[in-house]
């Protein structure tokens, strides 16, 4: 899933295409021209300005929320301030081009919104729908893609997606980066949602409109808060969230699947997608069976950081051609192969560090080893690989990889411990 | 007439370089060519020393008012006078001497004991040691490969190593002909093909005890001091055919280039630790035994010990902010 963010690179390369310019028919209420017209000056473009080089470096969209000017967008748009107060800020720039700098009240990192602070005074703001809305209903999302000008999609509200670490609308409609935080709208203007994120194909999510209402009401009084105890609510949100998708992952009702001789681990929860595959080739003289499970969400922390990603990989090695020497070379390989993290760098993350032990388990023996690293900037959040491999066969083994990322390290304990115990021998 | 006795002239070492007989005294020592024995050392006078025997026979080497004096061989005191018997060692300019009657007693001769070293020097230990070393090499290149294996293949495989090796012993024998006169191939043959069987042997031994106790981190140990032992093994081995060096020497030269080559290494490694990545560096040997041979943690164990991978997380975090 991609975050609806436009960074400055992808401006360059957006910026030669045309905007076509708005139609001034007349216009019929209701239509989609009418809401456009009747709305649009209450969404504002966002933009967090490199100071430095006074050059901006991600963009979005944001929307009045309440008559004293407060702002409502993504966190994700606003995250780098949140992570490096002294390099960044904030521009909020209006439908008529004014710029207005803004302070940030408030974040939920968990549901991916801020609110936001300027000190103009808005001509209006946009109200909130209280009730249900059915699956549907006509949509109608306002925001700047790529940074190409404020513009207006239509689309289809598809209900609400539970199964997902946190609560979405599915929006039937084409979300683009730079449309994050920005509205999407009911025929009779009342937010429904907010755009968050989009996996292409008209396939899009909005955060629900009622969480903005509850990070309004938190915010709604107190000042701006130091931008280090934002942070600190980043890492304590985190924190506190994963109970709700951790608890019991592994444990004793999780579904298994069979790789002969091996019973294992398989879809936890319903927000894991599994996917399985074999090679089989006849140039080779051992068989590769994989099964991997994967949570299709994550909780956007930083640009180079998400909590929330779990991952687990079984790899089935065998062969009834190759002699146990050989077969362990092979074995041994797998085990200690593809060991690098796809992103960090040393501002937000440490190096790993790893151990490596010969476990009994129950159920067998394991040789298991567990890396981590700490995040330096929320040290409760931790990214973990747990690698075991099955000792005592000579022509069979498996290799299964669970990948954990922004979580404690109590959880890191529990799920390592959780995970080696669900690998199982047929009997 | 026969020799009375001789004028050694010996080198640093103390061999024999050059011997003078003595038919009658006195004898004078000095560069200029009227001398019994002429010195080509521009610290020497003309006419330096003269040696004479008294009526009792007793041998007296004089100064013959030279510059720079005349020494006992062991001493600093410049003498006017020294009273030779045979055996004496004297020093004049940067020239050892020493005087030998010629019935000079003679040391015991020496039973060959370089005999076991030479049958390791023979070519047959260099040809019986290679072809272990080539078999153990094709084992490895046959084990070592996940995919169907062609003879072609592990032949290839091997030769690399084989003709790295003959090339290290070839330029070893080169230097061994510069240096010593003697090309002594199969030897340096010999110490090569004895050293890439010690670290092979000292590998697998890493490896199974890394595989037994992960907690031990034994492939590390080996990789470090043991190739550096190995390392020094090699150099002495070498040097012992290849120069004049003797054994302390040979010995100091053998630890100070493997200090250096394992420091280095050791510094770069240290280096490389320290830099930032991404990469999860860790040693996962997995061996076919039955489980039961495998002492192992319990999940308990396993899971408590990683508190101390959280401390050293928040040692590095610590360290990181320090920074920002």
């Amino acid at each position: 899933m991609n975050r609806l963010l436009a960074t400055s690179a992808l401006i360059f390369s957006w910026c030669a295409m045309l905007i076509t310019p708005a139609s001034h028919a007349q216009l019929v209420p209701g239509t989609t021209p009418e809401i456009f017209k009747q709305f649009s000056e209450h969404v504002v473009k966002i933009e967090v300005v490199e100071t430095g080089s006074a050059a901006k470096a991600s963009t979005g969209t944001g929307f009045f929320a309440d008559a004293t000017g407060r702002i409502v967008t993504n966190y994700h748009v606003i995250s780098k301030l949140v992570h490096s107060p002294e390099r960044y800020r904030i521009d909020v720039i209006d439908v008529a081009g004014g710029t207005t700098a803004a302070t940030v009240l408030g974040v939920d990192a968990v549901y991916d919104l801020a609110i936001l602070r300027t000190a103009r005074q808005p001509k209006g703001h946009l109200v909130f729908e209280s009730k249900p809305v059915a699956q549907g209903t006509r949509l109608y999302s306002l925001g700047h893609p790529r940074d190409l000008g404020l513009s207006i999609v239509e689309g289809t509200h598809n209900g609400l997606l539970k199964h997902t670490l946190y609560p979405k609308v599915h929006f039937t409609g084409s979300l683009n980066p730079g449309m994050s935080g920005g509205p999407t709208l009911t025929q009779a203007g009342n937010v429904v949602g907010i755009n968050v994120a989009t996996e292409g194909n008209q396939i899009s999510f909005l955060v629900p409109a009622e969480r903005a209402m509850v990070l309004l009401e938190k915010t709604a009084k107190g000042g701006t808060p130091p931008a280090a105890s934002l942070l600190a609510d980043v890492g304590r949100q985190i924190y506190d969230n994963q109970s709700r998708y951790l608890a019991g992952m592994f444990a004793a009702k999780t579904p298994r699947v069979i790789l002969v001789p091996y019973d294992l681990p398989t879809r936890p929860t319903e927000f894991f997608r599994c996917w399985a595959d074999a090679l089989r080739r006849k140039d080779l003289p051992y068989v590769s069976v994989t099964h991997d499970c994967s949570t299709d969400d994550y909780i956007f922390v930083s640009s180079e950081q998400s909590s929330g990603i779990v991952r687990f990989y079984h790899q089935l090695l065998s062969t009834t051609e190759l002699n146990p020497a050989r077969f362990f070379t092979l074995y041994s390989g797998q085990f200690q192969g593809g060991n690098a993290a796809m992103f960090g760098n040393e501002e937000e993350v440490t190096p790993f560090r790893c151990q490596t032990r010969n476990i009994a388990t129950a159920h067998g023996k394991l040789k298991g080893v567990l890396c981590a690293r700490q995040y330096v900037k929320l040290p409760a959040l931790y990214d973990a690989v747990f690698r075991v491999a099955t000792l005592g066969s000579r022509n069979a083994g498996l290799v299964s990889t669970l990948s954990l990322s922004g979580v404690s390290f109590d959880n890191v304990q529990a799920l390592s411990r959780r995970y080696m115990e669900s690998i199982k021998w047929q009997h | 007439m026969a020799a009375l006795g001789y004028i050694e002239i010996l080198d640093g070492k103390g061999g024999v370089s050059e011997r003078i007989a003595v038919d009658g005294f006195p004898v004078t020592i000095g560069r200029a060519y009227g001398n019994q024995v002429i010195l080509a050392d521009p610290f020497v006078c003309p006419l330096h020393l003269k040696i004479t025997q008294d009526e009792q026979g007793l041998l007296l080497a004089s100064d013959l008012e030279s510059v720079n004096g005349v020494y006992p061989a062991l001493g600093n005191e410049r003498v006017a006078q020294l009273e030779l018997q045979s055996g004496s060692q004297f020093r004049i300019g940067h020239t050892l001497l020493r005087y030998v009657s010629v019935d000079h007693l003679l040391a015991p001769t020496l039973v060959d004991g370089a005999v076991k070293v030479s049958r390791l020097a023979s070519p047959y230990a260099a040809v019986i040691l290679g072809a272990i070393l080539v078999l153990l090499l094709c084992l490895d290149a046959y084990l070592s490969s996940v995919e169907r294996v062609t003879v072609a293949k592990i032949i290839g495989e091997t030769w690399i190593t084989v003709s790295m090796l003959a090339t290290w012993a070839g330029m070893w024998a080169l230097a061994s002909r510069i240096v010593v006169s003697r090309f002594n191939f199969a030897r340096h043959v010999t110490i090569a093909c004895l050293a890439l069987l010690t670290i092979s042997a000292l590998g697998v031994f890493a490896e199974w005890s890394e595989f037994f106790l992960p907690r031990v981190p034994m492939l590390w140990i080996a990789g470090v001091f043991g190739y550096g032992l190995v390392l020094a093994g090699l150099i002495y081995g070498h040097l012992g055919s290849a120069s004049p060096l003797r054994r302390r020497s040979r010995l100091w030269t053998a630890a100070a280039i493997s200090l250096v080559v394992v420091g280095t290494s050791a510094i770069s490694d240290f280096a490389a630790r320290s830099k930032f990545s991404t990469i999860m560096e860790y040693t996962g040997v997995l061996k076919p035994i039955d489980a039961a041979w495998v002492p192992a943690t319990s999940v308990e164990e396993f899971v408590a010990s990683s508190e101390k991978l959280k401390k050293d997380l928040d040692g590095l975090t610590k360290k990181a902010k320090a920074l920002q």
